[in-house]
């Protein structure tokens, strides 16, 4: 093509020609075979560089947003999958296949996604008081309604938040709601580092009663800085 | 030839958006089983962060270019492309054996040819990127600029030179970039046959 093909095109891009010269130009593109080749890549060309440089901010935005949320995505399921091999994710799919056969029509999350209650290590501290010792014994054991007796005696002769909170959640599992509630509400309002976890586990509460709004409500005040965030997160996402 | 637009065209429409709830939905439920691929196939999960967002970003950008019209599911279309994006980078880094676990899945027609569509913008995109490197200084700054600015006249005054200079300059700087495409696909065809 010579230059002035190329200038001509341009014109007719911008809609620069008259009435005359745009007909003729649509009658050479119609007849000449070469010419409507050449003039269907400068117009591609023009198409390119506008969104190359057109959009550039937009772009460099897109980029931005999909790096973090692919880091978010990625942070989150790093810490619960820890290194599979070939072998046991044929083994994680077929249980996932055999929990999806059975929970299929179950889409919401559940409580015991979530429940993974830490041991209590109370009696390094204090290995004289008998209840003490009973209570994590219990406690470890996942003997919650055992524990729970145990608990309150000793919560009757020195209250403390750590105890408070193994005790909420021990009701918690045993679904006495609304005790659990209570005491999982002043832990929260105090100072102690048992403060998110016991908001954590209100929410886990309302998860566990399927009151998923009031649930949603409570994870968005937990802090990021939280350590138990990601399943905050996890939780939040599939709550969406 | 009836197209019919998949209702999945949202999550393209998603992306052009930049939607965050989008992009993170289509994180959640068709990422994993990239991932689970890559991993089978002689990646780790990095390597495949990395395959899914330059998909993600070429799926932006012809959907900018509003050449992307969905008549598949989205799912096994983003499964597709990632999967070839792979195999296509372990061809190339590495001259050892490696696994590739060739699962026989079946491709409709489809999405076949949406993924050739996608690869097809994606090819034409890095050849017209590769010639406008091929183009003098002066070329490159004067396109950067028009279809920067759009207003000629402030182009022309940007770089002190006259309205009709940087016109006639655009078109044939875009002239010369249109004759090279022409010659690599004269020389393609010409090594196809």
């Amino acid at each position: 093509m010579s230059e002035e093909n190329y200038i001509v095109f341009d014109q007719y891009l911008a809609n620069e020609l008259s009435a005359e010269e745009k007909a003729n130009f649509e009658k050479q593109l119609s007849q000449d075979q070469e010419f409507a080749a050449s003039f269907a890549i400068f117009k591609e060309l023009n198409l390119h560089l506008e969104n190359k440089f057109g959009n550039k901010e937009e772009l460099n935005a897109f980029k931005k947003n999909i790096k973090s949320i692919s880091k978010k995505h990625f942070k989150v399921k790093k810490s619960k999958v820890i290194s599979f091999k070939p072998w046991q994710y044929a083994i994680a799919a077929s249980v996932a296949i055999l929990m999806g056969m059975f929970f299929f029509q179950n889409i919401n999350p559940s409580f015991d996604d979530y429940n993974n209650p830490e041991n209590a290590y109370f009696t390094e501290r204090s290995s004289v008081n008998e209840n003490l010792k009973l209570a994590e014994v219990a406690f470890n054991a996942k003997k919650y309604k055992e524990a729970i007796p145990y608990f309150e005696t000793i919560l009757k002769e020195n209250k403390s938040p750590e105890i408070q909170y193994f005790y909420a959640v021990s009701l918690l599992e045993n679904n006495q709601y609304q005790k659990a509630e209570t005491n999982l509400a002043e832990i929260k309002s105090g100072t102690s580092v048992y403060k998110n976890k016991a908001n954590w586990y209100l929410a886990l509460s309302k998860l566990k009663q399927k009151e998923y709004k009031s649930c949603k409500e409570i994870l968005l005040t937990i802090p990021d800085d939280f350590e138990d965030y990601d399943q905050v997160q996890q939780l939040l996402n599939e709550l969406d | 030839m009836s197209t019919k637009i998949h209702p999945d065209q949202i999550y393209i429409n998603g992306l052009a958006k930049n939607d965050s709830a989008i992009i993170q939905t289509i994180y959640k439920k068709f990422v994993p089983k990239v991932v689970h691929y890559v991993k089978n196939n002689s990646g780790d999960e990095n390597r495949a962060q990395d395959v899914i967002q330059e998909i993600m970003i070429l799926l932006f950008n012809q959907a900018k270019a509003n050449t992307l019209q969905l008549t598949c599911p989205f799912d096994a279309y983003f499964f597709l492309l990632c999967k070839r994006k792979w195999l296509n980078e372990i061809k190339k880094s590495s001259n050892k054996g490696v696994t590739i676990d060739e699962e026989k899945l079946s491709i409709d027609e489809s999405t076949e040819q949406m993924v050739a569509e996608t690869e097809m913008f994606n090819e034409k995109q890095q050849l017209f990127d590769l010639m406008f490197e091929k183009l003098g200084d002066k070329c490159q700054e004067l396109l950067k600029l028009s279809f920067a600015i759009k207003s000629m006249e402030e182009v022309a005054e940007k770089l002190n030179v006259t309205y009709g200079y940087v016109r006639k300059k655009k078109s044939l700087c875009v002239g010369q970039l249109t004759q090279w495409i022409q010659e690599t696909n004269r020389y393609k065809s010409l090594k196809i046959t």
